[in-house]
């Protein structure tokens, strides 16, 4: 037994800053400037749940919703690729179908994320002083809920309409996000480039807009796909709760519905096709991410670990 | 001291301005008083009672007995009184241990959470103990002999448990174990310890496994990075023994951010079990939340989420000052 402290250090994230083994930094370079093979079949795997998704209506399969597209939870075979469910729906086109509001839920709700927690983040790391407090007690608060007990709230409250589970799953991920802004933008607003605007009379607004938002962006994209795969699973979960969409069926939804014990004992296909696309979706989401994040490195800048 | 105060004061501050916000939200958004006498809540009852509506009793309507209903519901529950009034004599009596009666059945509120929190922590437990027993000794041996293939394929299962839904994962085991093989029983069964030990395991793996995922990744990755400091170095020029140096000089100083997310995921499970409680049909916090919410019931919702809220913060609050214990810089910076 030995302690690899010579053969292990190849794509190590946590370097000790006195350590100068040269060839090695320069391994660790390489490993991040590569994006690497992995992201491009992430990114592949998600064109294509989202152009099916897109092409839903004028793709040749069945009606989701059409009962006797096949019989009584079918198995799986040629003309239900994925099988049929309790009323003989085919599953195939209802996990196409069903991703249009799972991912609706997921780029909707990162958006009303970044559009709300975004300029949060850079007010809050521009100006510091009473507003940054301000600020930070406002995404303190928000961090006090859990997630779904916070999406609870809000949907008993507002109803379950789709925009309603986009806003919920949305304001959850404000707080991260204005987080990582403010975190970004604290680092950025110390820059020569901004001392430099200053000093030629920009007003703090464009130079929020202009110097700041950019640098800010970058990064922040890393977090907008792991975010999206948080999204996701949150609408699955609140699925599970009953309090994802009335209307409609999402991943989630065809999930639960999949999940009642005698379904699952005949036909284990039901749920497992919708979980087997949302895994690939999710993990795609969660792999490019990282990749992302990785290549810009972020990092340190506190969004490990989530 | 000050240090201490100081955090003392924000978590109140920060629990107070939580309960208000969603005390203020189901008072203004919701109508709490729809759910004891029904539809005649919405009715303009002034207007009934001063006569200028019809009386419309025996057609099916409104009629002044139901407004009456309506007074005496709106005063039992202070529902007269304006929003901050209500705030500070609703947090009175939680400081004082009552958090109201159910709307539904009329018992207590903290009876029903009392009843129920038990089983939630004693999953909470059983999952951490499941995810740590699973991720330490996993991320040692992958640390140990990094990029090797034991490893790699912990690296990337790690990965795919991260990216599996609780409730995908929830729904596998459950047709695995529960549907297909049969080993664990269907229901939640609370006889007496065995039997509740065996109605934890699943739902307990359900939260255990990407957790440890998580503690796995995060262990690794810091144990790697202790193993590169010089004072490795120095103890393996000594020559003490591998074991030794892994036990005693490099794993203490990489349980550092285990601890944060240990600390974060524990307040995070006594709501994030929701969905868990309710595959696997266990009577717990989670499942009595999603109850009260569907079931409008405005007492008990608001005393959940108090209680979910608090702890939450309150374990956010151990961490940060478990943070200043170990490292002393961190109550200076603040």
């Amino acid at each position: 037994m030995r302690l690899n402290l010579i053969t292990t250090r190849r794509g190590f994230k946590g370097l000790s800053p006195q350590d100068e083994d040269s060839s090695q930094i320069d391994d660790e370079k390489r490993d991040k400037r590569k994006i690497g093979f992995g992201f491009w079949v992430s990114i592949g795997w998600m064109v294509l749940v989202v152009m099916a998704a897109f092409l839903a209506p004028i793709l040749p399969i069945p009606d989701p919703d059409q009962t006797g597209a096949g019989g009584r939870l079918d198995a799986p075979n040629w003309d239900n690729w994925f099988g049929t469910d309790t009323n003989g729906r085919d599953m195939f086109s209802r996990t196409i179908w069903g991703s249009r509001i799972s991912l609706t839920v997921g780029f909707f709700a990162i958006f009303f994320g970044f559009a709300v927690g975004g300029p949060i983040g850079i007010v809050a790391g521009f100006f510091k002083g009473a507003t940054d407090k301000f600020l930070s007690i406002i995404i303190f608060i928000l961090f006090a809920f859990p997630g779904l007990v916070l999406a609870l709230l809000i949907i008993s409250i507002l109803g379950q309409t789709l925009s309603v589970v986009c806003l919920t799953v949305g304001i959850i991920g404000v707080a991260p996000i204005a987080r990582l802004a403010r975190a970004i933008t604290i680092s950025t607003a110390e820059k020569e480039f901004v001392a430099a605007a200053r000093i030629l009379g920009s007003t703090n607004r464009r130079i929020m807009i202009r110097e700041i938002l950019p640098n800010v962006t970058i990064p922040m994209g890393a977090l907008a796909f792991l975010g999206m795969a948080l999204a996701i699973v949150g609408e699955g979960g609140l699925a599970f709760l009953g309090l994802s969409v009335e209307e409609g069926f999402s991943w989630g939804k065809m999930i639960v519905l999949g999940s009642a014990s005698r379904t699952l004992q005949k036909a284990p296909w039901v749920s497992m096709f919708p979980i087997g696309v949302m895994f690939l979706t999710v993990m795609s989401l969660n792999y490019a991410g990282d990749r992302l994040r990785d290549f810009f490195d972020v990092r340190e800048m506190g969004i490990g670990g989530g | 001291m000050g240090f201490l105060l100081k955090r003392i004061g924000q978590m109140v501050s920060v629990i107070i301005a939580a309960t208000f916000l969603a005390f203020a939200a189901m008072n203004s958004l919701g109508d709490p008083l729809f759910n004891v006498v029904g539809f005649v809540a919405s009715v303009d009852c002034d207007a009934v009672l001063a006569g200028e509506i019809e009386d419309v009793s025996g057609q099916g309507g409104t009629n002044v007995g139901d407004c009456e209903v309506v007074e005496a519901a709106r005063e039992k529950y202070h529902l007269n009184d304006p929003l901050p009034v209500r705030y500070v004599r609703w947090a009175g009596d939680v400081i004082q241990g009552d958090l109201g009666v159910s709307f539904k059945n009329s018992m207590p509120v903290s009876t029903v959470i009392g009843n129920r929190i038990p089983k939630s922590i004693f999953l909470m437990v059983v999952a951490e103990i499941f995810a740590l027993v699973i991720a330490v000794p996993a991320a040692i041996r992958a640390a140990y002999k990094a990029n090797r293939a034991f490893d790699k394929s912990a690296t990337v299962s790690s990965f795919g448990f991260i990216s599996l839904p609780n409730f995908a994962l929830g729904v596998i085991l459950f047709y695995l174990f529960v549907v297909k093989w049969q080993i664990f029983p269907s229901r939640y069964e609370d006889d007496d310890l065995f039997s509740r030990l065996r109605s934890t395991v699943l739902p307990g793996m359900t939260l255990a496994l990407p957790l440890a995922a998580t503690y796995f990744r995060l262990l690794r990755t810091d144990l790697i990075t202790t193993l590169q400091e010089d004072f490795v170095l120095m103890a393996k020029a000594k020559g003490l023994s591998d074991r030794w140096i892994m036990f005693r000089h490099v794993l203490r100083p990489s349980l550092f951010s285990l601890v944060t997310v240990f600390g974060l995921s524990t307040g995070g499970l006594i709501g994030g079990a929701l969905v868990v409680e309710q595959i696997f049909v266990i009577p717990g916090v989670g499942r009595t939340f999603v109850e009260a919410v569907i079931r409008d019931d405005f007492p008990l919702v608001l005393g959940l989420v108090t209680i979910i809220s608090s702890s939450f913060i309150a374990i956010n609050f151990i961490v940060d000052i478990f943070y200043s214990v170990i490292d002393p810089r961190v109550s200076r910076e603040t």
